[in-house]
């Protein structure tokens, strides 16, 4: 009977498996249409689409499609250019644009105009595209962005830490819900009273606005909030239905899921789920690429994949047509001899350092840890550390060498050359790291190692298992000048555990200097000492003082030859080494799409190839 | 079994789920980093006293703003509502609902698992302990020590990309639309089994090999007793021995190992789930973890322990019903 029940069992459990067993077809394969199959690599899909809240994954990316933004910011070249925004200036106290004759921001006269000025803020004049519109079919006006700004500012109504984050450099502010200082305008909202002309001809598409004297207080207002259709949510909003409140009400919700934006691309609800975005393009798009489409994919579907061998494989398969997930170096070989698959091998912008504990807190201080502050000692490892043969060997050669001034040489505007001071001959360099360490302590034990105290000079490197390869290198490099060396995990949660309170002697990081963010990330990297990246707490008056200036200049120029200035500042310090810049390694097949663009920084999916990608006839 | 003894291991169970509790509000806690500054640091020109309003609105927003005692009564008073609280997805759905949304699936691939595994596992470790020293014996023994080297994510993986990639006789991974498509049809229950053939496979093969262990060794051990060598002594048939004298008796110690399991059976999926894209309660607590959602990922880990705490107490309070014999809690 037993016997019988459990074959009953078990051939009832088989047949139900067996009973699914078709053919199993692939939607790529058979697809005809203009419908590119991305793959991403990440644990969820979001259902929710209030891009304010698309934090995580490929929520930023998909929220980036179906919104946009005033204007996108050019970090080669320093520019912002247009989306919803056509063009944008400063301008003086009677309104008077603040340019040079071919039509370029005058930052001298800026600085000489600013620079005497009672007010603590900048004037800042914005025209959009008169031509945009919701994906519901209504005109996007200077009204919707005073909205977003607006609502961004006030906690009241939508308790959104981000969008008080990006919208503090705009003088415009509440205290519970009541308007305390407006530092927007537009026809509709105080510009005449201000003294701000705007022709009731231009009212849906003029604004000005007082933002903090820096260069960098427009950089988050342009570049990172994406502008909410005021027609929308202003009727749900309120004190007991705030946007981000916790819990939503039916009708914000179904907002949530049905954007309304005015991207390039529309959401396909139907055809979405957690595990599969479907967008689809946005017919009245209102920047064209002549009398095309500015991008050619009618149809984009996201397909999540969680675990990475298994979307590789599904590239490799005819399953999707991009991975958009950055692969490592070690799958390179997987591509070798595919006619079929494209590799983007782009620049890295992110530089790997090694950072040294030159400062701790007086309770973390010990003899080894005072070694690190000496800069002659610092300068011994880092004249060690031989950046090729990290790139050929942890990187597979899909990387370069940096500058010790910690930036990337494409950013040619302010890269300063003179701030790469470790890139010579390595046996030159050991010779004389060995001489500077033998001056600061020549005791060395019989294995060659140095010696204080009697005992061996020896730090650990914080990492996470993925970077033990490159940290066993350095152990081997910096053996060259008698240092030994030891990997220790950093663990999930390194800033509280050791880099906050300066448990550590040396740490792995990754850094990135551009002049979109030098305002924020210099200070937090070279000048501030609580919680803050500048993990090993460097003080130095000169490097502080001269951060301070960079920031606060009006003039751009200035600000770019502060910026190459700093870089030798930094260089110097040995403070944070440079190890190397990986390459950013994706992706894609060429048997229905053709044309990928690539750029640095990004996976091969990226705007300038969604652009010009175009389907494969036939 | 005496009264008192089921009062005293429903209090205990209860004591420990408290304790459970406590650690997993706690643990996660520890590495918590103060949200505002992971999601936000300071912008451009912003004064400190800015950057403070910023920090106090993210802390309300993620229940931080309160002192950690109140935030642990404001969580035990939720449990007692049977609320969890809400995730920190974009629109803050509720930890519950996500976990009600996931448990089915989850259920599918385990609860299959367990059945294959079961049956299997008997039958193969029955015939195993029948025949020992012969060749299903030695098939057992080696099967087992090669399982030991192949962990059930590297099996998922080659079965993955052979019968899913090269054949393609089983989906690879599963069909992005199967969850939001179901309904209840022959057809979506077809789709549904179809894509879980892999993962339910992968999931099995260990289990398999792991209950004809224990169940060939605990059959051996049964075929030495008295009582069976009376039974054959007896003159009764090799299957009435076999099926009603020494697999009834070797039964025990199987039931307690499958009351152990299910345990397992929600968390038992995670990198299973995650190879083969299915939507279930382990791709949701990977899912919580990158994400730093400690209310989605507490509320996993709660629930895995109420049923691993439940499955013990249904284990302990059982025994004596499988094996008359066993008389707990009553005094000698």
């Amino acid at each position: 009977m037993v016997k019988k029940l459990l074959f009953l069992c078990l051939m009832s459990v088989l047949s139900v498996l067996l009973l699914g067993c078709t053919v199993n077809e692939y939607e790529r394969r058979t697809d005809e249409s203009n419908t590119l199959y991305l793959g991403s690599v990440g644990a969820s899909f979001p259902t929710s689409f209030m891009p304010w809240l698309s934090r995580d994954g490929i929520a930023p990316t998909v929220a980036s499609m179906l919104y946009n933004t005033l204007f996108t910011y050019d970090d080669t070249t320093g520019e912002f250019l247009g989306l919803i925004g056509k063009e944008w200036y400063y301008v003086d106290k009677e309104g008077n644009p603040i340019l040079t004759q071919d039509g370029k921001i005058d930052y001298e006269a800026l600085e000489t105009i600013y620079s005497g000025s009672e007010n603590n803020y900048l004037v800042v004049k914005v025209i959009i595209h008169d031509d945009v519109y919701w994906h519901d079919g209504k005109n996007l006006t200077v009204e919707d962005i005073y909205y977003t700004f607006d609502i961004g500012t006030n906690n009241a109504l939508s308790n959104h830490a981000g969008a008080l984050a990006w919208t503090a450099d705009l003088q415009h502010t509440y205290s519970n819900g009541i308007l305390t200082k407006q530092g927007m305008f537009t026809y509709e909202n105080g510009a005449a009273d201000k003294g701000y002309e705007i022709d009731e001809s231009e009212k849906d598409t003029v604004m000005y606005l007082h933002v903090n004297k820096v260069l960098g207080a427009i950089t988050s207002l342009f570049s990172t909030i994406l502008i909410l259709p005021k027609h929308v949510w202003e009727p749900i909003v309120s004190f007991d239905n705030q946007l981000n409140s916790k819990n939503p009400t039916a009708e914000s919700l179904s907002h949530y899921q049905n954007p309304i934006g005015s991207g390039p691309y529309k959401l396909d609800a139907l055809n979405s789920n957690a595990q599969v975005i479907t967008i689809i393009r946005n017919e009245d798009y209102h920047l064209r690429d002549d009398d095309d489409f500015l991008y050619k994919v009618e149809r984009i579907k996201f397909m999540l994949f969680q675990e990475q061998n298994v979307a590789i494989y599904a590239l490799l398969k005819g399953h999707i047509d991009i991975l958009d997930a950055t692969i490592s170096s070690n799958y390179l070989t997987l591509f070798e001899e595919r006619p079929d698959i494209f590799v983007s091998n782009a620049s890295g912008i992110f530089t790997q350092t090694l950072v040294l504990n030159v400062n701790p807190a007086t309770s973390e201080k010990n003899e080894l840890r005072d070694l690190l502050g000496i800069t002659e000692f610092r300068r011994a490892i880092a004249l060690a550390i031989n950046q090729e043969e990290l790139v050929d060997n942890v990187l597979n050669g899909a990387g370069m060498t940096s500058s010790a001034g910690l930036l990337r040489e494409s950013l040619s505007d302010f890269y300063n050359e003179d701030a790469d001071i470790l890139r010579f001959d390595l046996d030159q360099r050991i010779i004389e790291a060995n001489q500077l360490l033998d001056q600061i302590i020549p005791d060395k034990d019989p294995q060659g190692y140095r010696l204080l105290s009697k005992n061996r000079i020896k730090y650990s490197i914080l990492g996470t298992p993925g970077e033990q390869e490159v940290i066993s290198r350095l152990q081997v490099q910096l053996q060259k000048i008698g240092i030994e060396i030891e990997y220790k995990a950093k663990g999930s949660s390194p800033e509280r555990t050791f880099l906050y309170n300066s448990k550590f002697d040396m740490t792995l990081q990754g850094v990135i200097f551009s002049l979109s963010n030098a305002d924020i990330m210099y200070r937090a990297h070279f000048v501030t000492l609580s919680q803050s990246s500048n993990y090993g707490r460097l003080t130095d008056s000169v490097l502080s003082s001269k951060i301070n200036e960079m920031r606060l200049s009006l003039n751009l120029n200035y600000k770019y030859q502060l910026l190459q200035e700093l870089q030798e500042l930094i260089a110097y310090q040995y403070y944070k080494i440079p190890l190397y810049t990986s390459n950013i390694i994706s992706v894609a097949r060429t048997d229905r799409y053709e044309g990928y663009i690539v750029v640095e920084g990004s996976t091969i999916f990226n705007g300038d190839s969604l652009k010009n990608i175009r389907r494969v006839e036939g | 079994m005496q009264r008192s003894f089921v009062i005293k291991r429903i209090l205990y169970a209860i004591f420990i789920f408290f304790v459970v509790l406590t650690l997993n509000f706690f643990i996660p806690r520890l590495g918590v980093n103060d949200p505002a500054e992971r999601y936000y640091p300071p912008q451009g020109n912003m004064s400190e006293i800015e950057y403070e309003i910023i920090k106090q609105v993210t802390r309300e927003q993620y229940g931080f703003d309160v002192s950690t005692f109140k935030q642990y009564t404001n969580y035990v008073s939720g449990l007692l509502r049977f609320d969890l609280g809400n995730s920190f997805k974009a629109d803050n759905p509720k930890v519950s609902d996500l976990i009600a949304e996931r448990l089915p699936w989850t259920l599918v691939l385990s609860v299959s698992n367990l059945v294959i595994s079961l049956s299997i596992g008997l039958i193969f470790g029955t015939v195993a302990a029948w025949k020992r020293g012969r060749w299903q014996d030695s098939l057992l023994l080696n099967l087992s020590t090669i399982s030991v080297a192949l962990p059930a994510f590297f099996i998922a993986l080659i079965l993955s990309f052979y019968f899913g990639f090269e054949l393609e006789l089983f989906p690879a991974y599963t069909n992005p639309n199967m969850v939001s498509q179901f309904d209840w049809s022959l057809d979506a229950i077809k789709v549904v089994f179809y894509n879980a053939a892999l993962p339910i496979i992968s999931m099995s093969i260990g289990g398999i090999i792991g209950y004809s262990q224990r169940t060939r060794n605990s059959v051996i051990a049964v075929t030495n007793e008295e009582f069976v060598l009376t039974a054959r002594a007896k003159g009764l048939s090799q299957n009435k021995v076999l099926f009603k004298h020494t697999l009834r008796n070797a039964m025990l110690p199987i039931v307690t190992a499958v009351g152990m399991s299910l345990s397992g059976l929600i968390g038992g999926a995670v990198i299973i789930e995650q190879i083969f894209n299915w939507n279930g309660m382990g791709t949701l607590f990977l899912e919580a973890n990158n994400t730093n959602d400690y209310p989605l990922m507490m509320g996993i880990m709660l629930f895995m322990s109420t049923i691993a705490i439940l499955a013990n107490l249904i284990v302990e309070l059982t025994y004596s019903l499988l094996d008359p014999r066993i008389t707990v809690g009553e005094k000698r």
